[in-house]
Order: C-alpha cells, then structure tokens, then sequence
C-alpha cells in the first residue's frame, strides 16, 4: 500500500512533520509523523532512515522532565521505523540502545523507573526490534567488551522486569527481549550463524551476566504456578538456551588456561570473565543447585507444554553440556526418566524420543562418567525403594517405578554394575517382592468351581488371546493396574539386560527361602525369561540377546523342575484334597471325599484333628500355582518350539492341574497349555495331547507305581484317553495292564477315580473300534428270528379289507410257525449253554483248539470286565452306577468276540442279577440298560436265565406293590419303593424287545404290568406302563392287543365273513373302568 | 564311591521307552553321528526290528528292519565310523550304514548257528576289526577277520570235552602286553573257557555253573569276570598271570536265571537282566548287591550301560526302561 516509492517523494511528504516535531514535541505531532510512514515504502523509508529517526531522538534526548505519553509515543514510532529499516552503522546501533536503555532507567536509582506499563512494553518491544534490525555485520562489532557495562544494564532492566513485572505482556516480553539480546532469539530472520571463535567470543562476554540470568531465571521458573505457563515456558527456554551456550563442551573446550590481555580499560576489564576450569568448576556447581530447583519444581508442574519444555531443557544440556554440568546430569536424567511415564502423551512421546536419541548416539554409555552417575541414581533408587513402596500411594509408586524403569532403560547392559553388588541387588528384589505381594484374603477364589469336566475343548484359535494376557490379580499394596505392568517391563527389562543366570538364581533362592516370597519370587522368575528373549523389550541399546537358546533352555528346566517339585506343586487348595491326603497317609476311614458342594463353609469345620489350612493359605496356594503355570506358559512363549523338549517334564503337571476343581486353576493350567501349543506349534490341545501322550503315558506308568503321592494320575489318564486316538493303544496297553494291577491293590480305597478311568478307557475304545460288523449281523438275527412274518401280518392284519383268502393263508402262517416256535423252544430247553451264534462268529474261530491271538482292546475289555464283576457289588452306589456302565461298554467291545463274552456274561450274571432284584433304583435301571445291550448281543443265552432268574421275582413284585401304590397319596413318589417300581416298568420295556422275549415271558410281564395301567396308580407309573406296553407291542401287537381289548373294549367286532361267529372280548365295550384312559390311548396307537 | 542311599525304597525309572510292540532282546547305547552327538539307545526286538532312539526327545528316530521278522539278539556299534552290527535269528549279521541319517544294510555275514548265542567284536588297527560268532558246528567258535570277511579260524574244543554249544562271547585284548586277541566263551555245560586266538587253543577253562552260561562279562583292567546262567548264582572269576581261569566267589540269587550282565564301563557298577522281572545292580569290587530295580512285568531281556552311566533294560513285556543310578563320577 506504499504510496511514495521514491526516496524524493517520501522527503517531499514526511519533510513538514519531522519539522514540525522538532519544532514542537507533542504526541499529535509524533502520531503525525507515524502516520505519514506509513505511506512510505520501505525501500525509500532506508535511505531516509537518519532523517526521520532525527527528531524522534532528538525529542528522547531533550533534557528536563517529559510527559511518558510522548515518550511512549516517539518509541513506538521509532519501533515502527526500524521495524520496517534496517541498522547499518554501528554507532547508530550503540546510541539507540542506549538511548531506548534510558527512557526506563530513572536516573536517581539504579532501579527501573517507576513508569507505565505501557512504555515499558514500548520500550521493550523497542530494544527487541532493534537488535533485529541491526545489519548482519555490525551486530558482532556490536559485541565487543566495551559494550559490556551498557549491556549489562540493559541486562538487569530486562531481568528486573520479567521478575518482577504484573504484567504477563511485559514479562514475555521481557524475556523475548533478552533472547534477542543475548543472540538466542529463535524467529525465522534473526539467525546470525556464528563461527567458532564468534562465538567463544560471545560467550566470554556473556559469561559475565550468567549469574545474574541464571538465578533471575530460577526465580522465576519456580515461581507460582498461577503465574501463567507461557512465562515459564519462555524462561526456561531462555534458561537452557543461555546456558547452553555460555556453558557449552564445544566452546569451553577452546579456552585457553591463560586470559588474553583484552584491549580494553581497566574499567571493563574487571567485568570480563574468563571461562578456565576452575570458573567452570564452580559455575557448574552453582547451577547444579539452580538446575535442581528448577527439576524438581517444572517436572511437577501442572502444564504440559512446561513439561514438554523440561525435556527440551534436559535435552539441550545434556547433549550441549554434558562435561560443564556434570555435577547436574543426574538431577537432569531423573526428571527425563521421570517424563518417560508422563501422563500427557506429547510429553511422553518427546522424552521417549530424546531417550532414544541418547541411547542412539551413545550419550550415556559412551560416556562413562554418564554411566555412573546414572548408576549411582539406580543404586539410590534401589536403597530408597522399599521404603518409597511401603509409604507412598499408587501414584507415588507408579512415578517411582517409571523412574526406575527409566533408568533401566538408559543404562541397558550396563545395569549389571549395579546387579553384581550383592547389596543392591537384594534391595531391588526385595523392594519387587514387597510391592508383589498378593493380597490372600479373598475366600472367592478358594471358593470357586470348575463344574464341566471336559473343558479341554478350547483350541488356540478359538480363543485367540494375547498370550500376555493374565489373570486378574489383587496385590496388597496397590491396585492401579498399570503400576503391575511397569513392574512386569521392569521385570523384563532386567531379564533382558541383566545376566539372567545371575538373576535367576537370586530369585529361586528367595522363592526357595521362605513361603512368604514364594510367589513373587516365581512372578519375577516368570517376567525375567520373558526379558530374556527379548520379545517384548523394546530395546534402545540394539543389544544382541546374550542368553544363547541352549543356556536359556537350561535355566528354564531347572525353574520348571522347581515349580513341578512335589513340595511345591502338590498344596493343599481345597479341604476336600486335604481329606483325600489324609484318607491316603493315615488311611483313615469314615469320611469321604465327595461330599462337599461348592458352597462348602470351610470355617465350619473346627473340630479336625489336624489344624485345618486357613483360607488364605489355600488361596496363596492356589495362587502359587496359578503363577507356576502361567510361569510354564511364559517359558513356552519364550522358548518357542525348543519348548517341545520339555514337554516331556512339563504335560504331565500341567494336564494334572487342568483337571483341578479350583477353577482358577483349571483356566491357568488351559492357558498355558494354550500357550505350549502356539510355541510348539500344535493347532488345538486334543493334538497337543495326542502328539505327545508317549510322554504323558510316561508319567502315568510311573506315577501309578506310587499312588499315594500321586492321587490324580488317573485324572490324568482319563483326559488323555479322551484327547486320543486309536494310535495310543500300543502305547496304552501296558499302563491299562498296571492300572488293572494297581486296581487290584486299592480295591477299597481308589476305586471312585479308576472306575472312572475304566470307564473313560472303554469309551475311547468303544470309538475307536467301531464294530463295523454290527449292522450286517443284527440284520442277520432280523432275517433268521422266528417272528420275521410279523411286520407283514401287522400291516395285513390292521388292514380291513381282509379277504377270506387272507385269512385263510395268516391261519396257515400261523399253525407253521407255531410249530416250528414249539420246536426251538423245546431246543432251547435242553441245551441252553449252547449259543445260537451266527455263521460268521463261527467262521472266525477257525481252529477250536488254539486260542487265537485276540486284539489289544478285546483283551483290555475282557481284563476291564472281569474286574467288573468284582467291583459289582460294591458298597459305594456311585461305583455300583460307573461300574454298570462300564460294563456295558464291555458288552459292547466285546460283542463280536462271543467267546469271550458268554463266560464272562454267565459269571457277572448272579451279581447283575442281584442289582435288578435288590438295589437301588438308579441301579436298577443301569442294570436294566446293561441287559439290553446284553440282550443284543448274546439275547438267547440271556432270555432263559433272565426269565427264570429274574423275570418272576420282578413281576412278583410289581403284582405286589401295585395295591399298596394305588392307595398312596402324594407323598409316595418320594419312597424308594416308587422309584423301584418305576425302574422297573421302564426298564423291562427296551428289555423284552432285545431280548426277544417268547409269548409265554410277554405275556408274564404283561400280566404283571397291566395293573399299572389303572387309574388309580400315580401318574408317572401309568407312564411308565404305557410306554412299556408300546414296547411290548412292538415284539407282539396282536396278543397285546387281545389283551388290551380283555380290558376294555371300546367297539364291537362284526366278523370279516357271515360264517364266523362273532367275537366277544373280556371287556365289554361302554363300561367305564379304570383302565378306559390307557387303553384307549395305547389302542390308539396300535392303529 | 561314595554311594548315596536310594530316596526311596522302590526306585523308579528315569523314563520308559515304548512302542516296540514286541518283547525287546538287544540293547546299545551310541552316540548320534552328526550334530551335538546326542545319546541314542538301539533296540532290537522279538519281531525283528531295531529302534533308534533319541535320549533327548525320547522317541523312535528311526527304525531298522533287516530280519526277516526273526529275533534281533545282539546289535554293536563299531568304534570307527557310524556303522552297526545286528545280529538276528534269521542267521544273518548286517552292518549297517547311519551316518548321515542313512539307514542301510552295506554288509552282512551269514551266520551258520541258529542258536542264542550273541557274536563280539575287537576293534583292531582302524577299519580292521576282528568278529568272534558261533561257528557251524555244534560247539565251534568262528573268528573272522573284518571287514574282509576272511576267517581267521575256528575255534574247537578237544574232541570229548562236550562242553556243548557256546552260549556267550567275549572279546578282549590285553591292553599292556603284546596285543593277543583272547576269547572268553561261556558254553552251554555251565563252563567258562579262555581261548587264545592266534593258537587256537584253550588258556584254561573252569566250570562255574551247573546250567548253560546265559552272559559274561569281562574287566581286563582288574582281570575279573562274571557271569550268569539259568540258575540261581553268579560267578565271579579272575585270570591269573598264568592266564589260568579261578573262581573267586559266587553270589547266591532270590530267584533263578540270568539273561545278561553287564559291567558299567567306569567298572564300578554290575548289573545283571534277570527272568525274575528284576535287574539287580551289584558294586562291582566287593559284589554288594546295591539295588533290585523293580518294573517290569516280564522276563528281563537285556541290560546295557551308556558312557555316562545311564542303565538300560529290555524285556519281555515290551518295554525298555532306562535308570539313572549312581552318577559315574
């Protein structure tokens, strides 16, 4: 918008305003004169620079006293010129800071004058712009000795004024103004590139003022925090720029020992410092105190842009002055580290970076001394911090433990100085294992319960969690979860740059020391490994991994042979496992291990011979073990697939605690067999255990042969065999042989666990041999039974357009059969132990003197139900029920092998009998659900014996029940006398059908039964009877039907052909009786 | 020694290896060709297979069939080179190649014996090496020279002596003297005999047992013997300066039959496979019985020691068990 380019021009205008100023002095005047520069180009405003600058500094220097307003104004003005002009002569640059010096300076003191605030700004912003708009060349000669007094006084006005000033405004301008002074200014066109001497130079001038500045400044920054966070901003960035450069390595390095004779007076010569080492000694020292101050007062301070300007602070020295401040780089490393964990992010983000840089260029292991002061931090941190964890809250812990993260960090490798002093490494691990500890009290955990029993369904990728992941924890003296992860990267931290045989032997002996450490002692064991490998460090050294895999992998045996130690794996979590111990070592008898719920009031237990564990002991403990198998986890995670090595020592523990009631334990135990198969590499736990069960078979063996230290092996037998496949019975067989034997020994104590293997064994075997044969084979029986026209006859039967033809030819069907059924029947009577096998059993015993080599799993199945038949009668109801089932399994395995089965079956037959006759109910049906499969399998040599044996001792007591349950009332389904007769309706129903019962047996049970098709007889018996009637009617609907009808006949029967008399049946139709309601319903579905 | 007491009253195995599927008869421990050179254990079985393996891993690297099906009784490794002799009831020796994970048959003798009786070999001045195996008659000792296969001799006993068939073999040089090849045989009248082999004539010879010698073992450093039979004692005998056999004492046993004994190569322990399902360690100088190890369910078999002291036993019931015992120092 310059209106007057030319030099002449601009005269021409400006020229009557300067005149008139001289003239006379008024702020209209000088506003006036403003007003026309601005119509000035600056180019011309140049070349009239001494013109115009005339009267203003004619009317500064006009003696006798002058209103401040004029002052203010010719200020601004002048500002204005040399904002837009720049300074070339040097004595104009030396009159005007003088002169713009003294409008401030009252002349009685030496204090600033007591003025307005706003020509103090002027005035200021007036010397700013001055040294701006000084020519590039002049400004250095600007700087010689000489200068040194005016500078100085300039020097404190500023100081005084940033102190000491209301005023935000003039305080940061006070401040920007000393920047610019002292050639630190940091805008864009004010960067005057020094040379090496020029700057020594400068620095020997300033050096005067280092003092002044530097405590000024201190004041300042420690100030109030009210104060305003641009002002401490702007006076620490004048603090670390100052003395960055007065006190930097580079250019005291170049100082000679021997001051140079400078050529100036006396007077000045006093005021010049020179920076030998003994000025930097105590210079250094001095600020070392500032510095402190100044630490530990911004690294609290509320404002992160204050904070941020910290780690500019520490930056700028540490790398400019790291040999002149030594005797501050501790203070300076502290607040750094200290910022590392800062909670604004920005701030984090730069402290981390200026870490790195340092790490980078080597700033603290380069260097020595650096490394040592940065020890020596470490070691009093490491003295101070039990103390510091015992008093201070979540916060103050967590600043200590990133303090000491920090340092760890800095010193990388170099921590192993301060490790290897036994001293402080039983402070630091004392101090970790203070701050672990758990809190025990909790009764939740003891508390808890796994309740499915096959919660090894989980496959790693499923549940893909992060393998860091861990169960939640409560530590005793914080609950800041962040504070148990700088502690977990401490722990790492040190694993990974501390000598890990060195560590890892300190803590397992405090893990081996004393209960109490136990814990945190196999926390810190388990985060150590993790450092080790280095996966999870960041590292800032590029340090190679020292621990090579061999080593690593020893150390972690030897931990793993520590935790899975009896003494320390084996504890007591639950009363029940108590007991079981107790049950084992003082064979006492009486109470039993399977009463209690998971509501199970442990306190109210106050009267056991031994003192009983408190709850928190089973907690710790399972805790303890929660650690440990987390801490197997972690060795798997770090160990990768070199883990497979150990798998043959770590499985087995490890399945034995999946297995566990505590629930707790149960999902650590799966977790870090989650975490085996990720290293190892398998892709769900079934292949983890199946690949390897020659281990885990291993173990079995060998546990078994001391049960009593060793109660859960069966567990563990149990969960392999249903994680397996048919490729473990070669392994299998020989332990199934010792578990047999091992049975054999503990009948009466350890039978609940190995009915239960048995009975997982035959299920596995079950699966894995399927007997493909079974279809064929049962067709066959369909196409030889002797009621194989039955189908047809139902249909035909029911059909009503029966011709007499029909008829005739069903009559005939029926007197053939009758007599060839009359035939067999008397058969059966005189050879009964002969069994009706089909041709194809026959076929495979191909030479009936030698006893072919029988399969593995026939043989195991043939062992397992011999044993059966022992443990049939057992007192224990629960092992009664299992062994039932087992037995079944057996019938089936073994089903196409008759000849092992029949005797077999003959001998188990007079105890299953006893459970059909006289047992409880739930035994009753298992012995009923037995007898069908057996019936299927070996039906005709069971039908006689079960309807000799059994069949007339149940139906006589059915006959004799029935009166007594058709009176009862409400209360009677609730007596064991019901559910026997409900066991027994519903079991002989699935029976006569595989059985195959002949019409004589049907129509016993029939007989037997029909009564319960009353009214009368409670409900769920009814049910029962109507169901078993369904059955029964499958084997023979015609005469269930005759029998039916005998009862309750709803239609009359008009005979199929005139010549037939009619038919008349037992019940007469209309004629309302108790049975109406279930007959009708099963004639219902006759049809 | 200074021989700790057992932790516990029934020891138990350090692990059990399986998977032979059949009753395990021959047993030797080597060292793996490449690599780190871990520990592996050779198994030779009833159906004829012989199993590598791996003491780190415990498991089966490999396994060998060579026989026919037929009873592998006797497997060596040769000191040079990584190659292993078995022998099976097929009549056949093979030499097999490892090296390098090979696993093939390079070489194999005929065997005119279709007895029990395990062959021996010295090694002589690399690659030779000398192979004592019975003989085609029915008492003969043949030695062959390896690996030429050319005979060296046969060795017979005087006509009348009836000493039966050769049941065991061993090997042996002294290592002081002029290196002589000599022969310990054990033969099936329950006699020990020492046979010299380059003049085929028999040193001395004793009779310490009543039934067939089952095993002997020899430690030419304290010039003492041992061997076992099927009945219930173990001889132990010494050799004189005049190359004379003497029995020293005989350990009377719980039960009869012996299938093996071996010597731990640090010559501080014996161990003896007995049919009883046992093994039983003795202290080797003074013949205290230290230990009976207790597992398995069947006929043990075979006993072998590793460098380092580990103990192997194959049995019947097809399972190997391996036992860490008095550490050698």
């Amino acid at each position: 918008m310059a209106v007057f380019d030319t030099p002449q021009e601009a005269f021409g205008i400006l020229r009557p305003v300067c005149v008139q100023l001289t003239k006379t002095q008024t702020v209209e005047n000088v506003e006036h004169l403003q007003a026309r520069l601005r119509a000035v180009s600056d180019s011309a405003l140049q070349e009239l620079q001494q013109y115009v600058l005339f009267p203003l500094r004619f009317t500064l220097k006009t003696p006798g006293p002058k209103r401040e307003r004029l002052i203010q104004s010719v200020v601004e003005c002048l500002t204005f010129v040399l904002s837009s002009t720049c300074v070339k002569e040097q004595e104009l640059l030396q009159e005007l800071f003088s002169e713009l010096s003294a409008c401030l300076y009252s002349p009685n003191s030496r204090k600033p004058a007591a003025v307005s605030e706003e020509l103090k700004l002027a005035v200021t912003q007036g010397l700013s712009t001055l040294m701006h708009s000084a020519y590039g060349d002049i400004i250095l000669t600007f700087y010689e000795p000489s200068i040194l007094p005016r500078l100085g006084f300039a020097v404190s006005l500023l100081l005084d004024l940033a102190e000491q000033e209301k005023s935000k405004q003039i305080k940061i301008a006070a401040l920007q103004c000393l920047q610019v002074l002292l050639l630190q200014c940091d805008c864009q066109d004010h960067q005057t590139s020094l040379d090496e001497n020029e700057q020594k130079q400068l620095g020997d001038l300033f050096a005067s003022f280092l003092p002044g500045i530097s405590t000024a400044l201190t004041r300042v920054i420690t100030g109030d925090f009210k104060q305003g966070h641009s002002i401490v901003v702007s006076s620490l960035r004048l603090f670390y720029k100052t003395v960055g450069f007065i006190m930097a390595d580079e250019q005291l390095s170049r100082v000679s020992k021997v001051q140079a004779k400078p050529a100036v007076e006396q007077r000045i010569a006093e005021l010049m410092t020179h920076r030998e080492a003994d000025w930097v000694k105590n210079t250094g020292d001095k600020l070392a105190i500032l510095i402190k101050k100044i630490t530990e007062c911004v690294s609290v301070h509320p404002h992160w842009k204050v904070r941020l300007e910290l780690v500019q602070l520490v930056e700028a020295l540490l790398l400019k002055c790291s040999q002149s401040l030594i005797e501050s780089t501790g203070p300076l490393l502290k607040a750094l580290v200290g910022l590392v964990s800062d909670e604004s992010p920005e701030v984090q983000a730069h402290s981390d970076q200026v870490l790195r840089h340092f790490a980078d260029q080597k700033v603290v292991v380069g260097n020595r001394a650096f490394a040592d002061i940065l020890s020596e931090n470490l070691h009093s941190l490491a003295t101070s911090l039990p103390r510091l964890m015992n008093s201070q809250d979540d916060q103050g812990k967590f600043s200590t433990l990133s303090l000491l993260l920090g340092y760890l960090k800095l010193l990388g490798p170099k921590i192993n100085f301060v490790l290897n002093s036994m001293a402080h490494l039983q402070r630091l691990s004392k101090a970790l294992i203070q701050v672990l500890e758990l809190d025990v009290a909790s009764i939740k955990v003891v508390e808890e319960r796994r309740w499915n029993s096959d919660g090894l369904s989980a496959s790693p990728k499923e549940s893909a969690r992060p393998w860091n992941q861990i169960q939640r924890r409560y530590f005793r003296f914080f609950t800041d979860e962040r504070v148990f992860l700088l502690l977990r990267q401490i722990c790492q931290l040190l694993g990974f740059y501390g000598n890990l045989c060195l560590l890892v032997d300190h803590f397992m002996e405090l893990y081996r020391e004393s209960v109490v450490y136990r814990k945190q002692a196999a926390m810190i064991l388990n985060e150590l490994v993790v450092g080790a490998v280095g996966l999870e460090v960041e590292d800032l050294h590029k340090k190679q991994i020292q621990t090579s895999p061999e080593e690593l992998r020893e150390i972690v045996t030897s931990i793993l042979e520590e935790y899975t130690s009896q003494e320390n794996w084996y504890l007591v979590t639950c009363i029940e496992a108590e007991e079981m111990e107790e049950e084992l070592t003082v064979k006492q008898s009486g109470l039993h291990a399977i009463t209690s719920g998971p509501t199970f009031q442990v306190t109210s237990f106050p009267d056991l011979p031994k003192p009983s564990p408190t709850i928190c002991s089973m907690n710790s403990n399972i805790w303890q073990i929660c650690i440990q198998l987390e801490g197997i986890g972690h060795f798997a995670y770090a160990l990768g697939n070199d883990f497979r090595l150990l798998l043959m020592s770590a499985l087995y523990p490890i399945l034995e605690k999946a297995g566990d009631q505590t629930l707790l334990i149960s999902q650590a135990a799966t977790s870090a067999m989650m975490d085996m198969c990720h290293a190892c590499g398998y892709n769900s736990l079934q292949h983890l255990i199946n690949q390897n069960s020659d281990y885990l078979v291993n173990g079995i063996s060998l546990n078994l042969r001391h049960l009593a230290q060793h109660p859960h092996t069966p567990k563990v037998l149990e969960v392999m065999l249903r994680n397996s496949d048919a490729s473990l019975l070669p392994l299998v067989a020989d332990v199934v042989q010792d578990v047999l034997a091992t049975l054999d020994q503990f009948y009466d104590k350890r039978a609940t666990s190995f009915v239960s293997v048995l009975h997982a064994l035959l299920a596995a075997l079950a699966q894995w041999f399927p007997d493909t044969r079974q279809p064929q084979e049962q067709s066959l029986e369909k196409e030889g039974s002797h009621f194989s026209w039955r189908p047809a006859a139902l249909e035909k039967g029911l059909d009503n357009t029966t011709t007499a033809e029909d008829i005739e030819q069903f009559l005939l069907n029926y007197l053939k059969e009758k007599d060839v059924a009359d035939g067999n029947v008397s058969d059966f009577d005189s050879e009964e132990e002969e069994p009706s096998v089909s041709p194809e059993v026959d076929k495979s015993d191909v030479c009936p003197g030698v006893e072919p080599l029988l399969p593995v799993q026939t043989q195991i199945a043939k062992d397992v139900m011999e044993r059966c038949i022992h443990l049939l009668s057992d007192k224990n109801l629960k092992i009664r029920l299992k062994v039932l089932d087992v037995l079944d399994l057996c019938v089936v395995i073994l089903q196409s092998h008759q000849n092992q089965l029949l005797p077999l079956a003959h001998r188990a037959w007079p105890s299953l009998v006893h459970r059909l006759v006289n047992d409880d109910p739930l035994a009753v049906l298992r012995a009923f659900k037995v007898l069908h499969t057996l019936g299927g399998k070996c039906g005709d040599f069971l039908r006689s014996r079960f309807c000799k044996d059994v069949l007339p001792k149940l139906a006589g007591s059915l006959a004799t029940q029935a009166p007594i349950s058709a009176r009862a009332g409400p209360i009677y389904s609730h007596t064991l006398a019901f559910k026997l007769q409900l066991a027994v309706l519903q079991g002989l129903g699935p029976l006569c059908i595989s059985l195959d019962l002949g019409e004589g047996d049907l129509n016993k049970v029939a007989d037997a039964c029909l009564i319960y098709l009353s009214a009368k007889q409670p409900v769920k018996l009814q049910e029962a009877a109507r169901s078993l009637f369904l059955h029964l009617m499958k084997v023979d609907p015609d005469s269930i039907w005759l029998l039916l009808n005998g009862l309750y006949c709803p239609e009359q029967f008009t005979p199929p052909h005139p010549s037939l008399c009619p038919v008349q049946l037992g019940g007469a139709a209309g004629q309302q009786t108790p049975y109406t309601v279930n007959v009708l319903h099963l004639l219902k579905e006759l049809q | 020694m200074a021989a700790p007491t057992l932790p516990r009253p029934q020891p138990d195995p350090q692990f059990v290896l399986r998977g032979t599927q059949s009753a395990v008869h021959a047993l030797h421990f080597c060292r793996e060709a490449q690599g780190q050179g871990c520990q592996l254990l050779l198994s030779g079985s009833l159906s004829g297979l012989v199993h590598v393996w791996s003491l780190q891993t415990r498991r089966a690297l490999a396994t060998l069939d060579g026989h026919e099906g037929q009873c592998v009784t006797w497997l060596q490794t040769l000191p040079h080179g990584h190659q292993l002799l078995s022998q099976g009831r097929d009549q056949r020796l093979c030499l097999w190649d490892l090296a390098e994970g090979r696993n093939a048959i390079v070489d194999s003798v005929h065997l005119k014996s279709v007895g029990f009786c395990r062959s021996t070999v010295l090694a002589r001045a690399p690659p030779r090496w000398m192979l004592a195996m019975p003989g085609g008659g029915n008492d003969e000792v043949e030695i062959l020279e390896m690996p030429s296969k050319t005979s060296v001799c046969t060795l017979k006993p005087e006509a009348g002596a009836k000493l039966g068939m050769p049941m065991c073999l061993e090997l042996w040089q002294q290592a002081d003297s002029s290196p002589r090849p000599r022969l310990l045989t054990g033969y099936e009248d329950g006699s020990v005999a020492l046979w010299d082999v380059s003049e085929r004539k028999v040193y001395s010879r004793i009779a310490c047992h009543t039934e067939p010698v089952m095993g002997l073992d020899f430690d030419s450093q304290k010039s003492r013997g041992v061997s076992g039979s099927a009945e219930k004692a173990l001889a132990v005998w010494s050799l004189d300066e005049q190359q004379a056999l003497k029995v020293c004492r005989t350990h009377e046993l719980t039960n009869p039959g012996i299938a093996d004994v071996v010597i731990r190569p640090d010559r501080k322990l014996l161990a003896t496979a007995g049919w009883d399902h046992r093994v039983r360690i003795f202290h080797w100088r003074t013949m205290k019985p230290l230990a009976v190890l207790d597992f398995h369910t069947s006929a043990v078999n075979c006993v072998a020691f590793a460098s380092d002291g580990l103990l192997a036993a194959g049995s019947g019931d097809r399972r190997i068990s391996v036992w860490s015992l008095y550490q050698c120092t």
